[in-house]
């Protein structure tokens, strides 16, 4: 019982603390600058996925045009 | 290990990282690699017999483009050990932490089958299926099994940068003719000069990574005879679209004019001051020289294919 005792307070003086590796440690320009750069790569896939539907419009639109049909 | 992590938790200075910029995502992509895949991709489009819409012959190139990045995403993802090592690319987004590995491969991958399947939809599967070629070709064939096994991993692997013009040309016509694949053999075997000039003065670079290059494993001596070898079989090739009929004079005169002035710049590399272990003497001044006119060769050349057939 007591090796038991003795076995798990050694693992907790082991133990890595619990430390929040996240936002927690950042100033608020670190903060800021986060935000502005996850609002950046937001707007980016916004864009990516946009111009990937416009793609595929236009080309059904062309070789529909073209051919009658898509393929 | 477990010190490391003391050292992090007690640094305040330490925090995780912020996030990629757009412009970190888009270094994935090798975007100088990319231009010169666009170039030659283009050029293959342009002598293709028949006719393509603009907008799918646009579209068409958008895809080739996408599809060299996404290999060169999963190549920088496979990579990662080694380019933290090397000088010339520990600024690249992983090494850099700004991209975490899974992150850049799974970019990698979804740009791929995007790739694959938009040109597809605008071309047809022969182009398509010869994107999805270069690309295995290029992250599996080449990164992941020769880069790090063979020093002839140039010489095998230079095929991934041959397919443009294939596809180029698949596009327009729907399958694959003479001139695409006499156009693939000269990148094909242009890769190996162009390289190895490059491989002979940051060879301390690859040593330090351990990559296989050819004057890591056989001494720059030996590589300064293999850049002047390749660069003779290059040049009859070269000639080869003339002499067989697929092109014009105008093509002809500057594929010997180009062959010739490469020929003379890898004699400089062979000749260059040596010491007796062939270490140069010169800073490697010539393999400089020859690596900056490997790129302007291949430009040209392909400019005058697209000129030749378009006047």
């Amino acid at each position: 019982m007591m090796a038991a005792a003795k076995k798990d307070a050694d693992y907790e003086k082991d133990r890595m603390p619990r430390v929040e590796l996240t936002e927690s440690q950042w100033s608020d320009e670190q903060k800021a600058e986060f935000l502005r750069r996850r609002r950046a790569r937001n707007f980016l896939l916004l864009a990516a996925l946009g111009g990937f539907c416009l793609m595929i419009y236009v080309i059904a639109m062309v070789k529909l045009h073209e051919y009658g049909q898509m393929w | 290990m477990s010190n490391q992590v003391t050292d992090m938790r007690h640094d305040a200075s330490f925090a995780p990282p912020l996030g990629a910029e757009p412009g970190d995502w888009l270094a994935l992509l090798k975007p100088r690699v990319v231009s010169l895949v666009v170039f030659t991709g283009a050029i293959g489009l342009l002598i293709a017999p028949g006719h393509i819409n603009p907008l799918m012959g646009a579209i068409a190139i958008f895809c080739i483009a996408l599809g060299a990045g996404a290999a060169g995403a999963i190549n920088m993802w496979y990579d990662r050990d080694i380019d933290a090592i090397m000088r010339r690319t520990t600024t690249r987004p992983i090494p850099a932490g700004k991209i975490e590995a899974g992150g850049a491969l799974g970019f990698g991958i979804v740009l791929s089958v995007i790739s694959v399947l938009l040109l597809a939809m605008a071309t047809n599967l022969c182009a398509a299926a010869v994107l999805a070629v270069s690309i295995f070709y290029y992250a599996v064939i080449y990164t992941i099994w020769l880069k790090r096994r063979t020093p002839q991993n140039i010489v095998i692997g230079g095929g991934a940068g041959a397919f443009p013009a294939v596809i180029g040309w698949a596009a327009v016509t729907g399958h694959i003719g003479l001139l695409p694949v006499v156009l693939f053999l000269i990148v094909f075997f242009w890769t190996p000069p162009h390289f190895w000039s490059l491989a002979l003065y940051a060879s301390t670079d690859y040593e330090k990574a351990g990559v296989p290059m050819l004057p890591v494993v056989k001494g720059a001596r030996h590589t300064r005879w293999n850049v002047f070898i390749y660069t003779l079989i290059l040049f009859p090739l070269a000639l080869s679209p003339w002499l067989l009929g697929l092109t014009g004079w105008i093509y002809g005169a500057t594929a010997f004019v180009l062959g010739a002035a490469f020929i003379y710049y890898a004699w400089g590399v062979l000749r260059d001051a040596q010491d007796e272990k062939g270490v140069s003497l010169s800073k490697d001044k010539p393999a400089r020289a020859a690596f900056k006119f490997s790129i302007l060769y291949l430009f040209l050349l392909f400019a005058a294919c697209a000129v030749d057939r378009l006047v």
